[in-house]
């Protein structure tokens, strides 16, 4: 690569950033520190499960967990997850690294049309029920809603929340 | 038969399911390969202008450009276009649309395609802009396209429909209604932008990645306006992320610049719209004026319509003349009548431009017609559910157009559930005796509809779907027909192993590709389960029997004789035979374990100067009811329930039919209530998602609904269409409800809070 715009005058600003992501350490020298999290993730680690659906944190297709927190990662700047814990689909998996309870009641329900929302409303899921493992109908609701769906219509895949909601009840 | 294992079962998941939920699949905008460039496009400013000066040197000398192209690097300029020839790979000689793509920039950063783009310098002589689809005929009006297709300025097709002679019935109604409705734009919102990538091969052709939802009709433009054959070029389908109908010409464009790009530089080259460039630039559902004068009988017996219709094609004419036709055929509705007639222009505009969108035409004309008999119950102080019950379609009786109904037909069915479910007698009567000054008034609608299935008219209806036994005794499915999210996929695969009496784990169904499937035409119109489904089931049945002679020469019996345990067949003697034996035998008698399944729509006609003939070979049906609340201080609607029936004969796949149930009526709702695509003087007035309102999870209610199961003798186990009905009744039946609690008659969509402020 090292293309650079012909008389540019901005000189390239960057930085060494180490954090945590999907339970492992990554250490990185020359990042831009503006850079976005999910061009960091998809373009210089490869993990194209963050999706880019409006790039205007409109959507939630890039949604990750940042430090358990549901955020749009097309709206977090690199320099933000410093020495933080960053979470993407590729990260969320059953121990024995097979689909979790949730992936599969996702695939039960069918809450899953054409998948590009499906990584950041799995995560959504997942970030609402660690922080309200017993959520009505309407707290899912308004748990997702900063995640846009366009084939799906919610139902299902409120249908599968609510139902791993109810599993995990009975396993406590 | 034995019980179906798999038709109707709902525990059949999504055969992509596993690799949606974990991330891993592909979808071509996550695609990435060595030494590929990035491209960009520059798009007109303007709505309407001529190009005086294109300059693409000065874009050549930014470093990183590798390659320029404009219309001049294509066949005939890049023309192309079905069912009317009117568009361009790139801007000849004029823009039309705000967005209209003009010359493509392949760089080896997306930064300095984007510098690229920025130096070409452009000059363009702006021309009067026609933002009025009403006025895009009138005298002295600048022509839009490069030549009339009809000879006549602006106009870029007609259609009629001439079923009787109403105006002598609507004479002598005691009641009629004369209304005039305007729909409005309508953009698809798929999650997953524009995208395709392009790899050079060795021999001069080239493969195309791209999210398109017809490889093979994006094969043959590409092939076209490369000059290039058509087995030179490879169309492969990755997961697509939503498509709508959204997802055709658009891409055709983009696939053809993104190959020559790629046969220019010899490198792969990839672009990716950004979510504005997809707002902006992407085909709309387009804007209609519809204007209906309908007539009843003193005892409420509907007697005649007669309906004007005119469509906002915008710049160029993608799929609109086909969805403006459809609209034609559907305008008055599923109601038997005395005579129907329907008049249709299709205007172009400089309203960016519209194509293929769920419902195809006939959301628009069921909105119209379903407010409009709303108005005429009213107008008869009838019941608007019992007054729909009382002249829909049934079993034996003529459509609007003529054609004789000889199947089922579920249509009462789904009335009188949607009825039950609501509460509709309950709340009717409770809501009608609100205090008038309330601050929340509560409203409950309904609406009805049918569609014609396939393509009907549109053109010839088939697909092919191939079956073959590997080597390791899986056996890969392939269709001409794909799957952008509605489940297509599934669907054949559940199909063949039904037919093959196997394990849905042993059919592997493959991308959708030019080079290993059989072109099955364009995946549109809601044909995939119908015209895909019967592909795939001739295939399987023709596997099947040759599995079965070889069953029947290692057994010692008649294939007749055989029965089945699982995937095991068993003779006589009751001993099992296991499926990899039977394939072993086939194979040692010299059987081809590989077969092609061929169907096709049974034959209609329709006549398009007489405006009669028989335009569909079958009709699905449904009914919606919808209850709103509404806050006369705010002037929000908020839609509290939605009770939904449809009948779409058997049900194949119950989880994604009723997905796709709920999917078409929150698409259905935003239309009502959210989604304004508006054109000021040709100019755009939304370019992302936080000034275009698609439903978001709160904005949606619980939806209650069903499958009313008819069944169509020709479907695939008796299956018709569901994914674009499902969205027609909703907007109708929650303008109507915003009647019952407002008395504000809807003329217009979306449905305006200014409206309803008190």
């Amino acid at each position: 690569m090292g293309v650079r715009e012909a008389g540019s005058v901005r000189k390239k600003v960057t930085m060494k950033l180490q954090f945590m992501l999907n339970g492992g350490p990554v250490t990185l020298d020359d990042v831009p520190p503006d850079l976005l999290l999910v061009d960091l993730l998809r373009d210089v680690l490869g993990l194209t499960g963050t999706k880019r659906g409006c790039d205007t944190g409109t959507c939630g297709a890039c949604s990750v967990l940042l430090d358990g927190q549901l955020t749009k990662s097309c709206r977090t700047p690199v320099a933000k997850v410093a020495g933080r814990d960053v979470v993407t689909i590729e990260g969320l998996h059953a121990p024995d690294g097979g689909l979790n309870d949730l992936q599969r009641a996702f695939l039960a329900h069918g809450a899953v049309q054409c998948g590009f929302c499906t990584p950041g409303m799995v995560l959504a899921g997942e970030a609402l029920l660690r922080k309200n493992p017993h959520p009505t109908r309407a707290e899912i609701r308004r748990g997702i809603a900063g995640n846009l769906c366009r084939c799906t219509g919610y139902q299902q895949i409120v249908d599968a929340i609510e139902a791993t909601a109810q599993a995990r009840a009975r396993e406590e | 038969m034995n019980a179906l294992n798999y038709v109707g079962n709902l525990k059949i998941q999504n055969v992509d399911g596993p690799d949606k939920v974990t991330g891993r699949a592909k979808y071509v905008v996550d695609m990435t390969v060595p030494g590929m460039l990035h491209a960009k496009v520059l798009r007109s400013p303007v709505p309407h202008a001529r190009i005086v000066w294109l300059d693409a040197l000065p874009a050549l000398r930014v470093p990183g450009v590798a390659a320029v192209i404009t219309s001049e690097d294509f066949v005939a300029n890049g023309n192309f276009g079905w069912p009317v020839r009117d568009a361009y790979v790139l801007a000849y000689e004029k823009v039309r649309y705000v967005g209209d793509a003009i010359a493509v920039v392949a760089a080896e950063t997306l930064e300095a395609a984007q510098a690229g783009v920025a130096a070409l310098e452009l000059e363009l002589e702006e021309l009067p802009v026609v933002s009025d689809m009403t006025h895009a005929l009138d005298v002295g009006v600048p022509l839009i396209p490069q030549t009339s297709p009809t000879g006549e300025g602006n106009l870029c097709a007609t259609y009629l429909l001439r079923n009787g002679a109403p105006d002598s019935i609507l004479a002598e109604c005691p009641v009629i209604l004369d209304e005039t409705y305007t729909l409005q734009h309508q953009e698809h919102a798929y999650l997953e932008p524009e995208g395709a990538l392009a790899i050079p091969e060795p021999d001069g052709g080239v493969i195309i990645f791209s999210n398109t939802q017809s490889p093979f009709v994006n094969r043959d433009t590409v092939a076209a306006v490369l000059g290039l054959p058509e087995d030179k070029v490879r169309s492969i389908q990755p997961p697509v992320g939503g498509a709508f109908g959204g997802k055709d010409d658009v891409l055709y464009q983009t696939a053809a610049q993104v190959a020559k790009l790629a046969l220019l530089t010899e490198r792969p080259v990839k672009l990716v719209f950004t979510r504005a460039e997809s707002v902006t630039a992407s085909y709309k559902r387009q804007a209609m004026g519809i204007h209906l004068r309908l007539g009843a009988d003193a005892e409420g017996n509907l007697q005649a319509a007669k309906v004007t219709l005119v469509a906002d094609s915008g710049a160029y004419a993608s799929m609109t003349p086909l969805a403006a036709w459809r609209a034609t055929m559907h305008a008055a509705g599923a109601y038997r009548y005395r005579a129907v007639h329907v008049d249709t222009q299709v205007v172009y505009t400089n309203n960016g431009y519209s194509g293929a969108f769920r419902g195809f035409g006939n959301t628009q004309a069921a909105a119209a017609i379903e407010m409009t008999i709303d108005g005429l119950a009213y107008r008869l102080g009838r019941d608007p559910l019992e007054f729909r019950l009382q002249n829909c379609l049934r079993q034996g009786d003529r459509t609007m157009t003529g054609d004789r109904i000889e199947h089922e037909v579920g249509l009462a069915d789904c009335l009188t559930w949607v009825r039950q479910k609501s509460g509709w007698e309950r709340k009717r009567a409770a809501y009608a005796t609100q205090a008038e000054d309330a601050l929340r008034r509560r409203g409950i609608g309904v609406a009805c509809y049918f569609h014609g299935c396939g393509l009907g008219g549109e053109g010839e209806d088939f697909a092919v779907s191939t079956l073959k036994i590997e080597e390791d005794n899986h056996i890969t499915l392939t269709s001409g027909l794909t799957d952008y999210g509605q489940g297509s996929r599934t669907v054949f695969t559940l199909l063949a192993a039904e037919v093959l009496g196997v394990s849905m784990e042993r059919v592997h169904i493959l991308r959708p590709d030019t080079h290993t499937a059989v072109d099955s035409g364009p995946t549109v119109a809601s044909r995939a389960s119908i015209v895909g489904g019967n592909a795939t089931r001739v295939a399987a049945q023709k596997l099947a029997r040759l599995l079965y002679l070889a069953a029947a020469a290692a057994l010692h019996c008649a294939p007749e004789q055989l029965l089945r345990d699982g995937e095991s067949f068993i003779g006589p003697s009751e001993e099992p035979l296991t499926f990899e034996a039977v394939v072993a035998r086939a194979r040692e008698m010299g059987l081809q374990l590989s077969v092609a399944g061929r169907w096709q729509i049974p034959p209609i006609h329709w006549d398009f100067e007489r405006g009669a003939g028989r335009p569909y070979f079958c009709y699905v049906f449904g009914a919606q009811v919808a209850e709103v609340e509404v806050n006369r201080r705010t002037g929000k609607t908020q839609v509290l329930g939605i009770w939904a029936a449809h009948d779409a004969g058997t049900i194949l796949y119950p989880q994604g039919a009723l997905g796709q149930l709920y999917g078409g009526i929150t698409q259905g709702l935003g239309y009502a209530l959210l989604e304004d695509f508006r054109y000021e003087n040709g100019i755009p007035q939304a370019h992302s998602f936080r000034t275009y309102h698609i439903p978001r999870a709160t904005d949606v209610p619980e939806i209650e609904a069903t499958y009313i199961e008819t069944s169509l003798r020709a479907g695939p186990y008796g299956a018709k269409n569901l994914a674009e009905p499902v969205m027609i009744g909703t907007a109708p039946a929650i303008a109507n409800a915003v009647f019952q609690a407002t008395g504000v008659r809807v003329r217009e969509l979306p449905i305006r809070p200014e409206w309803l402020r008190k």
